[in-house]
């Protein structure tokens, strides 16, 4: 044998596998997504097996398009959700890391505190978030706002500027458990998780930044803003695309946290409702769960180009 | 933004006054979960002993009693364990493979392996449901388990052991061909002495994603592979009053990963952006 032969050989159990994986679901998902398929009827209990003579041709998709109100929601849910915590995780990445990226006291330490979040399970950052740290009631939300209420509350005795102080409303802590408001609670702690994966990333890439440009900038006189947007933002370009691309590809697919925070309140994205309609309708989770494929894929398109560019030959 | 010449006083005492500020912030809540999880639960919930209070370790002698905790945990390292050695084993010959022997389709087939990693799971998640129960009745066991989570982040680990071996001098694998070497005995002898640290945050990294995994292990397990995702997954309602409990077994399952992240933070940039920042 020679070599190329056993070069092919090498590679073929893990082509075969991850062809298999990627193939076989999302084959049956696309066949699924044009049958009348669903878990449970009476009425009409041949749906309940997946056949040909279930045909529906695009019926899955009109259904999903026009006629259940909840997907227009979810893709915009969806998309707000993806996008706040992309603006979030980017600006907040990019100030930590370049304020860790001067040396000072306790550096290694401050670097091992702030990455710490990435490494929680999303499981636990949703439960720890929603219970423990945004309960309204027992929360440190709800203790925060009533020992601030106890504290102008005590002002108002003072005399003079009590009379300013009593014109405060008592505060109300706010619940994260309604529609919107839970896809609030979802960003921040997707935010908190994922900052640290930005600060990383560009951390890495400020480090291999020319510092002699950085000099020779200084001696003509640039100011440390100048320097910033002319020679550091543009040598991060390419590090925030990856972190913008890689993100959203990730949080597309987020399901855990919404499931935990906002169970059964409205508040839903396109994962979530392919869960949602799993419970019966499946041709109608199997034709939303194309459109996920399709939205992923215009994201996936632009990641894998730049990642393939990459790759030296 | 202190540029390098214009540091001030004021400037050296501020900047690591704001860092670690920043830093603190970042860390609380997880001080919060293994704070929390040395009160009882009636402490957890009462502003009095927000900061003073008896520690206790109940809640963590309680683990099993209240959770079943190593049940969950013993399923959680089996299934990362045994995950992340088949792909290695799958993955170490194929971007050997790729790395010394490419041809003009490497780059593709690798590109396209990282595709099969954008799939949204929830779109396939009842072709695998139904697959696993109709037929091949391999739901809800640990096979299966090991076998998806092994899928998954096997574009990540090829990529990843791909950059590495790179890395390696071409010279060093072809002296060994000359000598007359088979190619398991290169791999053994050569490669993976060689590639040992890459090889090692490789498995690092592979494992502590397998670990964290929540999507499917919850939606392919019932109970007899369920791993720790699935059993936090269970306690997602608001159990104000078992705040101190509640935090103990979550520190117990991130505890560890935690700390093992610290060890392969420079590894996850590169795993992570597939070798594309450096």
């Amino acid at each position: 044998m020679n070599n190329r032969t056993i070069a092919r050989l090498l590679q073929t159990p893990a082509v075969l596998l991850l062809l298999v994986w990627m193939l076989v679901p999302l084959g049956l998902t696309l066949y699924f997504s044009f049958l009348r398929y669903v878990l449970n009827s009476l009425r009409k209990p041949e749906w309940t097996v997946p056949q040909l003579s279930n045909w529906r041709g695009f019926g899955n998709y009109e259904y999903v398009l026009y006629k259940s109100k909840d997907f227009w929601f979810a893709i915009q849910n969806s998309l707000l959700i993806v996008g706040s915590i992309l603006v979030i995780t980017v600006v907040l990445g990019l100030a930590i890391a370049i304020l860790v990226n001067r040396s000072f006291p306790g550096r290694g330490i401050v670097r091992v505190l702030l990455i710490s979040p990435f490494f929680v399970m999303p499981a636990v950052n949703a439960v720890l978030w929603i219970n423990m740290i945004l309960d309204p009631v027992l929360g440190l939300n709800g203790l925060a706002i009533e020992g601030l209420n106890h504290l102008v509350a005590g002002l108002k005795d003072f005399p003079i500027l009590g009379h300013f102080f009593a014109l405060w409303p008592e505060l109300e802590p706010i619940s994260f458990r309604a529609t919107q408001t839970s896809a609030y609670a979802v960003i921040m702690m997707v935010a908190w998780q994922w900052t640290p994966f930005a600060v990383l990333i560009f951390m890495t890439s400020l480090q291999s930044e020319d510092q002699q440009q950085k000099e020779a900038a200084l001696l003509d006189g640039a100011s440390a803003w100048a320097q910033f947007v002319y020679l550091t933002i543009p040598h991060l370009a390419r590090p925030i695309a990856i972190v913008v691309m890689i993100q959203s590809i990730f949080h597309l697919s987020l399901y855990a946290e919404i499931e935990i925070v906002s169970r059964g309140n409205g508040n839903k994205n396109l994962p979530y409702l392919i869960g949602e309609f799993t419970s019966n309708n499946i041709g109608a989770a199997s034709a939303t769960g194309i459109f996920a494929v399709i939205l992923a894929n215009i994201v996936a398109i632009f990641l894998l180009r730049m990642v393939g560019k990459n790759l030296v030959d | 933004m202190a540029a390098i010449g214009s540091r001030s006083k004021l400037g050296d005492i501020l900047w690591p006054v704001v860092a670690w500020t920043v830093a603190l912030i970042f860390f609380f809540p997880i001080f919060w979960m293994v704070f929390t999880s040395f009160k009882t639960d009636a402490d957890a919930v009462k502003p009095e002993f927000l900061f003073f209070f008896t520690p206790t370790l109940e809640n963590y002698l309680n683990m099993t009693e209240n959770y079943d905790y190593w049940r969950f945990a013993i399923n959680s390292v089996i299934t990362a364990s045994f995950a992340t050695i088949f792909a290695l084993a799958v993955g170490v010959p194929a971007a050997y493979a790729m790395a010394f022997n490419p041809t003009k389709r490497t780059k593709d087939v690798l590109v396209w392996m990282l595709s099969t990693k954008m799939l949204p799971a929830a779109a396939v998640l009842y072709p695998m449901t139904y697959l696993t129960k109709n037929f091949l009745n391999i739901f809800d066991t640990h096979f299966l388990v090991i076998l998806v989570l092994c899928l998954i982040n096997l574009p990540i680990v090829i990529w990843m052991l791909f950059t590495y071996f790179k890395e390696i001098p071409k010279e060093i694998i072809e002296a060994g061909q000359m000598d007359g070497v088979n190619t398991w005995g290169e791999i053994k002898d050569i490669l993976l002495p060689l590639a040992w640290g890459g090889l090692a945050s490789t498995a690092l990294l592979c494992f502590i994603f397998c670990w964290n995994e929540a999507y499917w292990t919850v939606r392919l397990t019932t109970t007899e592979a369920a791993t720790l995702s699935k059993l936090i997954e269970g306690n997602r309602a608001p159990e104000g009053l078992f705040f101190g409990r509640l935090s103990a077994v979550s520190t117990a399952a991130v505890g560890p990963i935690v700390v093992l992240g610290w060890f392969c933070q420079k590894q996850l940039v590169q795993g992570l952006t597939f070798g594309a920042v450096k």
